[in-house]
């Protein structure tokens, strides 16, 4: 008896963990370290309404995120960014805006740009904040790294085929960009609208705020499409997340955490 | 007699532990006066403690005085750099500088300042009296570390002769060496003992047989004996004295 | 047969390394080939989203802020080691070592994400700058290699016969100028092979300096303004280079590679020639 008791406990062990895998099978949803956060808050309330269905949120970035869903490796895949003519045939929907905001330190005396100003910032062809109404001093110009959705949303919106200089600090994501703009008064960088908080300000546009009133009806025109992305129309589990997401409980989540609603079909 | 060397009540201790416990000893002007006694009888420290190299051990600690020339040599006017300019030593390991021979032996003169001609000059006479010159007059760029261990050692009593000490202290300065080139150093030793002091810790006893003039026995941190040569190894007085000079232990 | 299985150990080390080799070698040499090798090492621009791939400005990187770390933590090492074997009280010896092996512990991330919030800010303020930049990966990488430095140079030091300095002073020498004038030359080589082991590490760190570099393409033209070495170029770029880029941070590895080696067979030869 005493040696088949720890065989019977093995194999239940095997059966129920057998079990569990066919329930729990997780959605995988990759992408875009942008979206990833506003994902990974629509997957926590998504958990109270739907308890069995497991969503796992990864970064990788826009590119890795949508060849993870050509390649089948995910289910979803977030992106920050239009997709490209290659990347068309796959199944997307914009279920919500990001504003591309502008930030500088609190203390800056500058308050706005236009966008050729903000070009002529990023490509060192202005270099001193004096030449802006500021104080003399340097401009310590911050961008994303090259793979980064939210750097090719600003070089498409604002770039207009310049190039951002090669001197400008690269930091490899968002909260590092914000961190570095609060502690280095001559700094400037871009973020996400949704993550600007006390610690920086942002910046206006040609005299248009960078608020949500303003990304929805157009007049501020830096903000980048969020796409969920699927591989064929969505099915099973995938879609019921997705629409969750489009549902207006999920919309409301996500104007919460700072995002603009998107021109869902 | 003239002392050139007065120890009186001389104690030493490094931290807690005493090593030398009280020695009274005279070391007569000129001729070699040799330190005997088997490891660990604190003749090495006491040979150190004559120049005050002793004093670069930390928590070396002493009583008593060391007279050089009827000065104690550990008051404070001291200058304890010309001190060891005019008591040398020569060590139980060859340890030439790393540099060339001729540097080795100018290194003490170029501290002094001396003029070049008058560096060259003490260099060679150095050399000459250390029996070293035939060796290496030839090679004198040559690093010190190439030449054999017994023309090291005659190098370092070169380096030492190039400061016109007035002692000059040796301790174990043969050991490792081989039967010729022991006979070389002692020979120079035999040459230089009419005008330096020279007080030699021997390795073994027969070299003391052989060179000194004088000789002391300690063992054990303590003075036994001390007499001149004939007298201390033909008919010493005490027991332990005669047992270590035959070699009844060592 | 106990022979035979140590045999199979050590030679699994051994593959592992030729594999990681070989593996390096034919990821990132046909791109060598493709762009040309002096368009490569001797390139200026670095955006593989244009093609350009030049990382000249890395190299120049990674040099700047290894020669940096070298000069401030090698005479820091270097009197410290001093200090150790020829000042300290025993006591406070004990405890200097086991501080020192210490620094040696402490993960290179940490070490990162220290000088970001303090260093940074202290070169932003007082000497101007963006603060992250080549003198702020120098002074992380100089605390990183005093380990280094100061246990070679201390061995080295008490390797040398204690008649050498009781020697020098004999001649009337005092104690830091025999220090000077015969420690530190008879100790020349262990030292040498110290900074060059120091050097070494410094080249290939990379976490430690991702964070304070602020990983500019440009060529430095200050040691106050941000820049990127060849190993916190691969750091930055892993994560999304696919295709052409990514044979080109293999091909930087092979640089990387060849550097590392080339300083490890300088460090042999200066110790064995002892």
């Amino acid at each position: 008896m005493k040696k088949i008791l720890p065989l019977i406990f093995t194999a239940l062990a095997v059966i129920f963990a057998g079990c569990a895998k066919e329930h729990h099978e997780a959605v995988i949803v990759a992408g875009s370290t942008s979206v990833q956060p506003y994902a990974e808050v629509l997957a926590e309330a998504f958990a109270h309404i739907r308890p069995d269905i497991l969503v796992d949120i990864q970064g990788g970035g826009s590119s890795a995120g949508i060849m993870a869903v050509d390649t089948s490796v995910a289910d979803i895949g977030m992106s920050s960014r239009l997709l490209k003519d290659s990347e068309k045939w796959m199944w997307h929907v914009e279920f919500a805006r990001d504003g591309l905001a502008i930030i500088l330190h609190p203390d800056n005396p500058v308050e706005n740009f236009t966008i050729e100003q903000l070009r002529g910032i990023y490509a060192a062809e202005i270099t001193n904040w004096k030449d802006l109404g500021g104080k003399d001093a340097r401009i310590h110009v911050i961008t994303r790294e090259e793979g980064s959705g939210t750097r090719a949303a600003f070089e498409e919106l604002v770039m207009d085929g310049k190039f951002i200089t090669p001197r400008a600090i690269v930091q490899a994501s968002n909260g590092a960009v914000r961190q570095l703009v609060s502690n280095d008064k001559n700094s400037i960088g871009f973020i996400s609208l949704g993550l600007v908080d006390r610690t920086v300000k942002a910046a206006s546009l040609g005299g248009v705020a960078a608020s949500r009133e303003n990304i929805t009806d157009e007049s501020y025109s830096l903000y980048r499409p969020f796409l969920f992305i699927t591989n064929g129309a969505p099915e099973g589990d995938a879609k019921i997340f997705i629409d969750f997401a489009l549902s207006p409980e999920g919309q409301r989540i996500l104007s919460l955490e700072g995002l603009v609603e998107g021109m869902n079909p | 007699m003239d002392y050139k060397i007065k120890i009186e009540a001389f104690k030493f201790f490094y931290g807690r532990e005493q090593v030398i416990n009280g020695i009274d000893l005279n070391i007569p002007k000129n001729g070699i006066f040799s330190l005997l006694g088997p490891a660990k009888s604190g003749i090495t420290t006491m040979l150190r403690a004559v120049n005050r190299l002793s004093d670069i051990v930390p928590g070396a600690r002493m009583e008593g005085s060391i007279l050089l020339d009827g000065k104690n040599i550990n008051d404070a006017d001291v200058n304890v750099a010309e001190l060891r300019r005019r008591v040398g030593i020569v060590f139980d390991v060859p340890a030439p500088l790393p540099m060339s021979v001729y540097e080795n032996v100018a290194f003490g003169p170029k501290l002094l300042k001396k003029g070049k001609a008058e560096i060259r000059a003490l260099v060679e006479e150095s050399l000459q009296t250390a029996a070293l010159w035939d060796d290496v007059k030839d090679r004198l760029n040559t690093p010190a570390q190439s030449l054999s261990g017994g023309q090291q050692q005659r190098l370092c009593i070169a380096r030492v002769l190039a400061l016109k000490p007035e002692v000059i202290l040796l301790d174990r300065p043969c050991s490792g060496l081989d039967p010729i080139s022991t006979a070389k150093i002692e020979e120079s030793l035999i040459q230089l003992k009419e005008l330096y002091t020279i007080v030699i810790a021997p390795h073994n006893v027969q070299q003391a047989v052989r060179i000194s003039d004088r000789a002391a026995f300690m063992l054990s941190g303590d003075l036994i004996e001390e007499g001149a040569n004939t007298e201390i190894f033909s008919n010493p007085v005490h027991k332990r004295t005669s047992d270590y000079i035959t070699g009844r232990f060592g | 047969m106990s022979k035979y299985v140590f045999f199979i150990l050590a030679l699994s080390s051994i593959s592992a390394l030729a594999l990681i080799t070989i593996f390096i070698i034919s990821r990132g040499a046909p791109i060598i080939g493709e762009v040309g090798f002096f368009d490569f090492v001797f390139g200026m621009t670095w955006a593989p989203g244009r093609g350009e791939y030049g990382i000249f400005p890395m190299i120049v990187g990674s040099v700047t802020v290894t020669l940096g770390a070298a000069a401030l933590g090698v005479p820091i090492g270097i009197c410290c080691s001093i200090f150790m074997t020829e000042f300290a009280p025993a006591a406070l010896r004990n405890f200097f070592r086991p501080a020192i092996q210490l620094l040696a512990g402490i993960p290179s991330v940490v070490y990162g994400f220290w000088g970001l919030i303090f260093i940074v800010p202290l070169i932003r303020e007082y000497l101007g700058g963006p603060g992250l930049s080549i003198l702020a990966g120098a002074v992380i990488l100089a605390i990183m290699i005093l380990p280094t430095v100061i246990s070679i140079t201390e061995v080295s030091i008490l390797a040398l016969p204690p008649e050498y300095k009781a020697g020098a002073m004999a001649l009337g020498l005092n104690h830091w100028q025999a220090i000077k004038t015969v420690l530190l030359p008879a100790a020349k080589s262990g030292i040498v092979a110290a900074v060059i082991l120091g050097i070494g590490r410094a080249i290939g760190e990379t976490m430690a300096v991702i964070m304070v570099l602020g990983n500019a393409v440009a060529l430095p033209q200050s040691i106050l303004d941000p820049v990127r070495t060849l190993t916190t170029n691969i750091g930055i770029e892993m994560g999304y280079a696919s295709g052409t880029q990514s044979q080109a941070l293999f091909a930087t590895g092979i640089v990387l590679f060849a550097v590392i080696m080339l300083l490890n067979a300088a460090a042999q030869f200066i110790t064995r020639k002892k």
